[in-house]
């Protein structure tokens, strides 16, 4: 009775230990399953594998081999690992024969990753130096980062209709099927300018420009991303490129070299526009605004931010970003309505702008009330000896509700 | 209870936790210092766990019998007290003297410590020798290669500061000639007596800091004296030149024109922008707010010419405006000038920016700053 009860006990016990290992194969098998899985999502903005533009097509040809040959000796090499653990564990059989040195085999496994690695290198280099190639330019964008957040600046070019610099900032408007070069440089720290659908990643480095050639095929919107640690906020420095055809191009730099237009008097906006005087030009610049006795308002970032520089606002509205493109101007389903139009209609959703319908009321009146509560940065004034008093991104304003209905109802005029 | 080992990394954790707690309480104003204090106390004390668990990897009779084994002769009480001395002195003279008593003591704290340490490590007085190698020597040869280059370089410096620039260069390809020559003959006959080569090294090594010493005493010469005391390399000057010791190639600013935004060059008496990127010659140039921009200004015309940077005018008091100028230095034909621009405001804070030639008129590049 004894010996049976034990055999059943340890029988029990082996087939628990086998469910446990049938389990955590499982949730292995699992996990492994949804990360693979994951890779072959489509609708992903910063996707390697989806190049909307020559210069991405280009590091596409190279990598997707280059993945391919890697993929196949990784294969090759974990299946070998596993079956020499399997076949050769221990079983307390005695220890092999131990043999030193095979010099064919060794040298043929030298020359092989050798060769791989050649071939890999010359198509390589090849990729570098079309990619470097830059004397078919058609189009100069200069390109400035800074923590955390992108500027943008567009350099007198007639052609395009642009007869005075235009200033944008969170989303870089390009013309579709257009070769531009990016002029990149930073203010502060080294940032890394990529975005992946359109071309592979540049360093933006203090006091050097570096040039970067994007083209996109086709109307749309391109994600990306700041690839080198910048600080606090780096994971919060997005951009996003919004390509448009030629003509929406030209609406877009047209409404860009408008001029300024005062709100009404005796609106709410007006209101407003007085609030962003008194608060907001300390750092941010709306080209055109003037004081009542007819001087320019001009910012002053280089007195309050450590990179001397802050968003100029100028035609806010017709960005769908702010905040380093972190917020959407554009509620939801606006978002989605201009983020899935087809690039037949996506030129008009886009130069639509943000109207008082579409508008983000939530975030926009979040970063109003308290920025640094939505967005890590330096700015609490308690903190700030080390850079006499500069902030490193948008500090709490202390604005009241009403200060912060005003400067909505203003910045809504911004188009 | 506690083992030799164990007692002495025991105090560097007891140590380090009163510096975390001191730092933390009294003086740490970021995470930074707290999380590199609290990572030594976290170390130490992994370390003193593991010398307690393997009792100093010895049994108890090579304790016994190393307990009663005599002190092998030491310099590090000696460098001890060089250290302590020059802390103390370098608090009511230099922050460097002050800084070196540091390192020195540093030093001799682990040396010494690991010294003491090996040699109770077992009765064997060669293998503890050979444990105290094994333990200081990756750290020792690094530490003594880095400090004689460092030596060797800044005296071969003080050389070509001393010299004219053309014997410098001279110098350097000579003494690079032979540091090459010697290589080559130490891979070529390994079997030189270690003595000899020894020698060579040594007398070259000697011979470079010597002369290192002699140019240190003679001090720069004339016309790095002059730009230092003048400020050229990084004033620019409009007006009547101070000195006719200048740099008339941009050469001090290696970093700065080793990434050149524009070249102004005055080519046959006209001003032309060329713009990195750019294809063709500029009218305008754009830059960007609060942020350096190198341009260089090349001469190609003959005469004596500078370039001029008009960048408005800041307030210097309530009302008061004073125009902001830049230049470069006249320089002669075939030379060239750097000029740094970090304009903070906009272009339209005011007239517009320009860069000029004094006596050519009509020539001008608008700088745009959006």
């Amino acid at each position: 009775m004894r010996h049976q009860n034990t055999t059943e006990h340890v029988t029990n016990g082996v087939n628990r230990l086998a469910g446990m290992r049938r389990r955590v194969v499982g949730a292995f098998s699992g996990i492994a399953s949804a990360m693979f899985l994951a890779g072959c999502a489509t609708n992903a903005p910063q996707d390697t594998f989806q190049p909307k533009g020559p210069n991405a097509k280009i590091i596409d040809d190279l990598q997707k081999p280059v993945f391919a040959v890697a993929g196949i000796i990784g294969v090759i090499v974990t299946v070998a690992v596993i079956m020499a653990v399997i076949k050769f564990r221990d079983k307390g059989q005695p220890i092999p024969h131990q043999s030193h040195g095979n010099p064919a085999l060794e040298i043929t496994l030298t020359i092989i990753p050798a060769l791989i690695l050649t071939v890999v290198g010359v198509f390589t280099f090849r990729t570098v130096f079309d990619l470097a190639k830059t004397d078919d330019t058609e189009m100069i964008i200069n390109v400035t980062g800074q923590q955390w957040w992108w500027e943008y600046d567009y350099p007198v070019q007639t052609e395009y209709g642009i007869t005075k610099p235009i200033i944008t900032s969170g989303q870089l408007v390009i013309p579709a099927g257009t070769k531009v070069l990016l002029r990149q440089t930073s203010r502060d720290v080294i940032h890394s300018y990529w975005i992946p659908a359109l071309n592979g990643k540049r360093d933006a480095v203090p006091g050097r420009v570096h040039l970067n050639r994007i083209e996109a095929d086709k109307p749309g919107i391109y994600a990306g991303q700041c690839t080198e640690f910048c600080g606090l906020s780096h994971a919060n420095m997005r951009m996003e490129a919004v390509a448009l055809s030629k003509a929406d191009f030209a609406k877009w730099v047209a409404n860009q070299l408008k001029a300024y237009t005062s709100p009404a008097e005796n609106t709410l906006a007006k209101e407003g526009e007085t609030v962003f005087m008194n608060q907001c030009v300390r750092c941010h610049q709306v080209n055109g605004m003037k004081r009542a006795d007819g001087t320019p308002v001009i910012a002053a970032p280089d007195e309050n931010m450590v990179s001397g520089a802050a968003p100029n606002l100028s035609h806010l509205m017709s960005r769908n970003t702010f905040a380093g493109a972190m917020f959407d101007l554009l509620n939801k389903s606006c978002r989605e309505d201009v983020w899935t139009a087809d690039p037949e209609s996506f030129g008009a959703k886009y130069l639509s702008g943000v109207s008082e319908e579409c508008l983000n009321q939530k975030d926009l009146r979040g970063w109003l009330r308290n920025a640094p509560e939505m967005k890590p940065m330096y700015a609490n004034p308690a903190l700030l000896t080390s850079t006499g008093g500069k902030y490193r991104g948008m500090p709490n304003l202390g604005l009241t509700e009403a200060d912060i209905e005003k400067l909505v109802a203003y910045l809504l005029t911004l188009k | 209870m506690f083992s030799t080992g164990s007692k002495y990394f025991f105090g560097i954790t007891f140590l380090g936790a009163i510096a975390f707690a001191v730092y933390m309480l009294l003086i740490g104003e970021s995470a930074i210092g707290g999380t590199a204090l609290f990572g030594l106390v976290g170390a130490t004390a992994l370390l003193t766990g593991l010398v307690l668990f393997t009792r100093d990897g010895s049994n108890g009779e090579e304790g016994v019998a190393a307990s009663t084994a005599t002190p092998t002769s030491s310099i590090w009480p000696l460098i001890t007290a060089v250290g302590a001395t020059l802390l103390l002195v370098g608090t009511i003279t230099s922050t460097v003297v002050t800084l070196l008593g540091v390192v020195l003591l540093l030093a001799a704290l682990v040396e010494w410590s690991v010294l003491s340490w090996s040699e109770r490590a077992s009765s064997d007085a060669a293998f503890n020798a050979a444990l105290r190698k094994r333990l200081l020597n990756p750290i020792e040869f690094p530490v003594i290669a880095a400090v004689g280059l460092g030596v060797i370089i800044l005296s071969f410096a003080q050389i070509t500061l001393a010299v004219e620039k053309s014997v410098g260069a001279i110098a350097f390809i000579v003494l690079g000639s032979l540091v090459l020559a010697a290589g080559v003959l130490f891979s070529v006959r390994p079997s030189l007596k270690r003595g000899l080569v020894t020698g060579i090294c040594v007398l070259g090594a000697v011979g470079i800091v010597a002369a290192g010493i002699a140019g240190a005493g003679v001090g720069m010469r004339e016309e790095l004296v002059k730009a230092k005391e003048e400020g050229h390399y990084m004033h620019p000057e409009c007006g009547a030149e101070k000195s006719k010791y200048f740099d008339k190639l941009p050469l001090e600013g290696v970093s700065a024109t080793s990434s050149v935004d524009t070249h102004i060059d005055l080519i046959d008496g006209k001003l032309v922008a060329s713009v990195q990127g750019i294809a063709g010659n500029q009218e305008t140039i754009t830059v960007p707010r609060s942020n350096p921009t190198n341009i260089v200004f090349r001469n190609k015309t003959d005469g004596e010419y500078r370039l001029v940077a008009s960048l408005g005018s800041k307030m210097i008091a309530d009302g008061v405006k004073e125009d902001v100028v830049l230049c470069t230095q006249l320089i002669e034909q075939g030379f060239e000038q750097l000029l740094i621009l970090n304009i903070p405001k906009p272009a339209e804070a005011g007239k517009p920016f320009t860069l000029t030639v004094p006596g050519l008129a009509g020539q001008s590049i608008e700088v745009i700053v959006p």
